[in-house]
């Protein structure tokens, strides 16, 4: 993965976001920026491709493509008519990501852009609610639902993934967290895709399951 | 197009390396395998040569050509090709699995494997191939797992015929294909099932088995235990893996699996040309092919007289003769065939290769079949991708002995 610099950043900005990153990297307590900038469009659709698209498979299937635009248009109508969750700005944003990195005169590397660091997207982007330490189990509903549910089951019941109601990792946050956020074996990576307390939510969540 | 390798493309997947190191950062230097973890919940021993995944899940992994200088690749060697993945092991438990005969037929069957391993034993050594095997070299690239050499394999299949299963059932005479459907299902329900046909008289063929071993072993989970389905002769996208469900029917089956996925044109196309499903036609039979095992590509070689080894397989032919050119294709010699000579396996090859000074040389082999049929440089274009069987080329160095 390479850092794709995006030319129109302003360059006072583009150097905070790299600080940002690097203090993130090297896991000491980072400061805050009151304007954090949002994830780019980019960003966004690599995080639709690791939220939407790895329910069914993993992205080394997208990568190892090399489609004109036409030809991308038509594999992302297939996959939404086949269940793929994608509204129509979901599916644009989708489409021109792919048709941008994966074309035809594409070599065998890709370079591209770098996951926005998590805090910077933390403090750029509305939370919702109020932070809460413990978890809230119906935010956590939700967000299991639209993103865990297709591998893990109705009720955590298990499926293509493991049974998670009363899964003994459910005792041992810090494991539930980095497994979510840094995927493990045939799971993949959610840490682009869910904030440290959505995470924390959905832990909640399942902890309240009973079977 | 000379190079089937593509400007700038080796066999060495370079994306393996990044991803590799992800990999490591991640499990904090125990580097995680895709096929190991298969491995692991399958409770299949892993290979001692890995095989190389290009999906990780559904695992969709290739053979390293190297193993071919085996005649019998082995079973945790052999190429994974999956749609969803196996189903969960409870669904093909031994004890409760069946096997139903269903549509046109005088009597509806649900079989045990008790009942299955009642009617005549037979094994048969045949190669198994998927139709996108080689599709990496098609220029312009076309969708799908960008499989290089390795999506195939030679196994001895041991089971019994699917003749005498449909005949126990009786056909009615408005029966004109076979459907055929496994156990594994997609995550989502709204994807199409993995649902395919073959003709009648394919079904009927006393070489068509269906399969409970695999080179003497019972059938790996991952290679569709305990019953899967082998067409010889034919591409393996037949080969239906946890099969359940046998369909008598009057028509092709439907679905996206045989409407509009492997399926060929029936007339030659221009690169990027879209096809309508009825300008092609269902793959079927294998085209005559070889593969070079050794050298492997970007070997160093310090030996003046080196033994090129490979294997050649066709279709419903015999292969007739192997070449090698070690001039891109000006000049070719003949290859010496050797080893087992039986329908639907392949045919192990050899080639006394003398070197002449040094540097950097490309090993071409070139098979031909009894039905007229000669490997290409390069294959038609066709919009699935299907069907690879350009000459084999291997790239090596060779050094001063």
């Amino acid at each position: 993965m390479s850092v794709h610099v995006r030319p129109q950043k302003p360059f006072l900005s583009r150097l905070m976001t790299l600080i940002l990153v690097m203090v993130g990297m090297m896991g000491l307590p980072s400061f805050t920026m009151g304007q954090a900038e949002e994830p780019t469009t980019d960003q966004q659709a690599q995080r639709l491709l690791a939220s939407r698209c790895s329910v069914c498979h993993s992205q080394d299937l997208v990568q190892q493509q090399r489609l004109p635009r036409d030809r991308w248009e038509a594999t992302v109508t297939k996959m939404v008519h086949w269940g793929a969750q994608l509204d129509k700005e979901e599916e644009a944003m989708l489409t021109t990501y792919l048709a941008t990195y994966f074309h035809p005169e594409a070599g065998p590397v890709v370079a591209l852009p770098a996951a926005p660091s998590i805090q910077a997207d933390q403090a750029g982007r509305e939370s919702g609610a109020a932070p809460t330490p413990g978890g809230a189990a119906a935010r956590g509903a939700s967000l299991y639902k639209q993103n865990c549910l297709p591998c893990h089951g109705e009720a955590g019941n298990g499926g293509v993934g493991p049974k998670l109601a009363r899964n003994p990792i459910l005792t041992q946050a810090d494991r539930f967290r980095t497994t979510v956020s840094q995927g493990r074996g045939a799971m993949p990576p959610w840490g682009a895709v869910l904030r440290p307390q959505e995470i924390t939510d959905i832990l909640a969540w399942l902890n309240t399951l009973h079977d | 197009m000379t190079n089937h390798e593509g400007p700038g493309i080796t066999r060495r997947r370079l994306l393996a390396g990044a991803a590799g190191g992800l990999a490591l950062a991640l499990t904090g230097g125990r580097l995680w395998s895709p096929a190991e973890e298969a491995a692991a919940e399958t409770g299949d021993q892993p290979a001692a040569q890995p095989l190389i995944t290009h999906v990780a899940r559904p695992l969709d992994a290739e053979t390293p050509s190297q193993v071919f200088t085996q005649y019998l690749t082995p079973n945790d060697q052999f190429f994974i090709r999956s749609h969803f993945g196996p189903p969960a092991p409870a669904l093909v438990a031994p004890a409760s699995w069946r096997l139903s005969v269903a549509g046109l037929v005088e009597r509806p069957l649900s079989l045990s494997l008790d009942d299955l391993s009642k009617f005549e034993e037979v094994s048969m050594t045949a190669v198994v191939q998927c139709s996108g095997n080689g599709r990496a070299f098609h220029r312009p690239k076309a969708p799908g797992v960008q499989w290089e050499t390795g999506a195939v394999g030679n196994a001895r299949w041991t089971g019994i015929r699917l003749r005498d299963v449909l005949q126990r059932a009786g056909l009615k005479a408005r029966a004109q294909h076979l459907q055929l459907q496994g156990a594994d299902r997609p995550v989502v329900a709204s994807v199409p099932l993995f649902v395919r046909s073959i003709p009648l008289k394919k079904a009927l063929h006393p070489d068509t088995i269906l399969a409970t071993r695999m080179n003497g072993a019972p059938l790996p989970l991952l290679h569709g235990a305990p019953l899967r389905l082998i067409t010889p002769g034919w591409m393996a996208d037949s080969c239906v893996k946890w099969l359940t469900d046998l369909t008598l029917q009057a028509e092709e089956a439907r679905g996206y699996y045989m409407e509009t996925a492997y399926r060929y044109p029936s007339r030659p196309v221009k690169p990027g040309e879209v096809l309508a499903p009825e300008d092609l036609k269902p793959v079927e039979a294998m085209v005559v092919k070889s593969l070079i095992a050794f050298p492997k590509q970007g070997a160093t070689l310090s030996s003046s007289a080196v033994m090129v080894q490979g294997v050649a397989w066709t279709g419903e032919g015999h292969i007739e003769k192997v070449e090698v050119s070690t001039d891109e294709g000006k000049t070719w010699e003949q290859a010496r065939l050797v080893g087992e000579d039986v329908p639907y396996a392949w045919r192990q090859w050899q080639f006394l290769w003398r070197t002449k000074g040094s540097g950097q040389r490309t090993i071409l082999s070139r098979a031909s079949d009894d039905r007229g049929q000669v490997q290409p440089m390069s294959s038609p274009w066709n919009p699935g991708g299907f069907l690879w069987n350009g000459v084999d080329r291997v790239q090596v160095q060779v050094t001063e002995a």
